[in-house]
């Protein structure tokens, strides 16, 4: 038998079914905003706003344990930690010296064709908070934000290469895509050879995939990748991964190639996030610009005729 | 010896509304706690505080807690969480519907029977979760995933007491 709904005494406002049935599509329409056309940044923004003093709140215990950790460190520890980055500080400095004087090498050469410097003078410095609570993605949740002026899409480098890129800016906060995220793709190449190719986050940890190079191709064990620049986002240089093992199988089109991140990619406390703009490669139209200054309307004339 | 209960209802501690106060600062300390920065293996069974009040209000006070506020809840979280707006919501809501239906009957049980039925609840909630983020591209999380609902069920009866407490000191106030 049916059990019905009492007669309608007050006013109870629409059917269970009906509020469920609107706030799904609702939730629908907005997850479509948010995937397709990132129309909810603001939404967003305000929300991570207010939750803000919350999740400070929250990560007060964690910060605390932290700091006494670190004030019982034992002091043989700090020696060996002293002694293991003099020593590290020492080999990095002839590589230091040596790149002060590709560096003025390059400005040299720059200042003879006036264009821009393609490596960013400095980062930004920001301190990792937490792994983002998501158990489907790879990110890092760093304490800088739109008040720092960090934008989505800077690239976000540590110690020893690539971490990622910025994806979401807060206020005070921002998420960073680590390399590994499933369909993460940097734009690399082979230091040994020259050879391009495109790394892609495997969405396991530890793990990128290089996709799409023939198996004819000259890649092997223990191959440095680093960033191309030719994406016009990472400058070009930095270390993003090294190749872990390299399957060919010639009953296949495409050779099967892994490489471990060389960024502590899940364990780093301090990042450095590097700015967009001087990342940026001139755009091409910026070479015809160099003898006298054309107005807007001229180059949008001459973008028509390409 | 009591009179028998005409409706289940009647067994309900709280037949008196709880404050608005208690609610909101009931809701705050779950997002605290499940904003906690859980990683690794702790994230997969973190156990769904947020959903877990929003079910024990959406049982007693279904006048006041519902799918609108399971939505804006859902929303806070997906910020949160960095997940896709729209996500934690849309599992949220879907949540609280069922109890909506269920509402008497969970009413109805004791604590044991009421942990199945959260926990029925709950399991449907991750699943949905689970079915958008593999619709979106993501790869399957494993198994241990459906700890956390579990997790999650077997906490109703100590979230059920810490939330009577209140309501039971109330009463206890009043009839002394």
């Amino acid at each position: 038998m049916m059990i019905r709904e009492p007669p309608a005494f007050f006013h109870r406002g629409p059917s269970p079914l009906a509020r469920v049935t609107f706030f799904t599509l609702a939730a629908i329409a907005i997850m479509i905003a948010d995937h397709r056309f990132h129309a909810l940044e603001t939404v967003r923004l305000s929300l991570s706003v207010l939750a803000h003093p919350v999740q400070q709140l929250a990560a007060m215990p964690g910060e605390a344990v932290g700091r006494v950790a670190d004030y019982f460190t034992s002091q043989n520890r700090l020696l060996r930690e002293n002694q293991e980055l003099k020593v590290k500080v020492l080999e990095q400095s002839a590589a230091a010296q040596e790149s002060k004087l590709l560096k003025s090498e390059e400005e040299h050469l720059l200042a003879m064709t006036s264009s821009q410097s393609r490596y960013a003078e400095k980062g930004i410095i920001a301190e990792v908070l937490y792994t983002a609570r998501n158990p489907f993605t790879r990110k890092i949740v760093v304490d800088k934000g739109l008040t720092h002026s960090i934008q989505a899409g800077m690239p976000v480098i540590d110690g020893t290469g690539v971490v990622g890129q910025v994806t979401s800016v807060g206020t005070f906060t921002s998420e960073v895509t680590l390399v590994t995220e499933k369909d993460q793709a940097v734009p690399v190449m082979v230091v040994r050879n020259g050879l391009r190719a495109i790394a892609v986050g495997s969405g396991k940890d530890g793990s990128i995939d290089i996709p799409f190079m023939p198996v004819s191709a000259d890649v092997q064990n223990g191959d440095v990748f680093v960033t191309s620049g030719i994406d016009g986002t990472y400058p070009p240089g930095l270390v993003v991964a090294e190749v872990t093992t390299v399957q060919k199988d010639a009953a296949r089109v495409f050779a099967k190639i892994s490489a471990k991140p060389a960024a502590g990619v899940d364990y780093h406390r301090y990042v450095m996030m590097l700015p967009l703009s001087a990342a940026t490669a001139p755009p091409p139209e910026a070479k015809a610009d160099d003898t006298p200054r054309k107005s807007a309307k001229d180059r949008a004339r001459a973008r028509r005729q390409q | 010896m009591r009179p028998a209960d005409l409706t289940p209802l009647a067994r309900d501690v709280m037949k008196m509304p709880a404050s608005g106060g208690l609610v909101f600062f009931s809701l705050a300390i779950a997002y605290l706690v499940q904003v906690l920065p859980w990683s690794g293996n702790w994230l997969l069974v973190r156990p769904d505080f947020v959903l877990l009040v929003l079910i024990f209000w959406a049982l007693h006070e279904p006048r006041s807690i519902g799918q609108g506020m399971a939505f804006a809840l859902g929303l806070l979280m997906d910020v949160s969480d960095s997940m896709l707006l729209g996500q934690h919501a849309f599992a949220y809501v879907i949540a609280t519907y069922g109890v909506q239906i269920f509402r008497v009957r969970i009413l109805t049980f004791g604590f044991a029977e009421q942990t199945l039925h959260v926990l029925g609840v709950t399991v449907v909630a991750c699943a949905v979760m689970l079915m958008l983020n593999l619709l979106l591209g993501a790869d399957f999380p494993g198994f241990a995933y459906f700890v956390s609902p579990v997790a999650t069920a077997l906490l109703w009866g100590p979230v059920n007491w810490l939330l009577y407490l209140p309501a039971v000191r109330r009463s206890r106030g009043g009839s002394a």
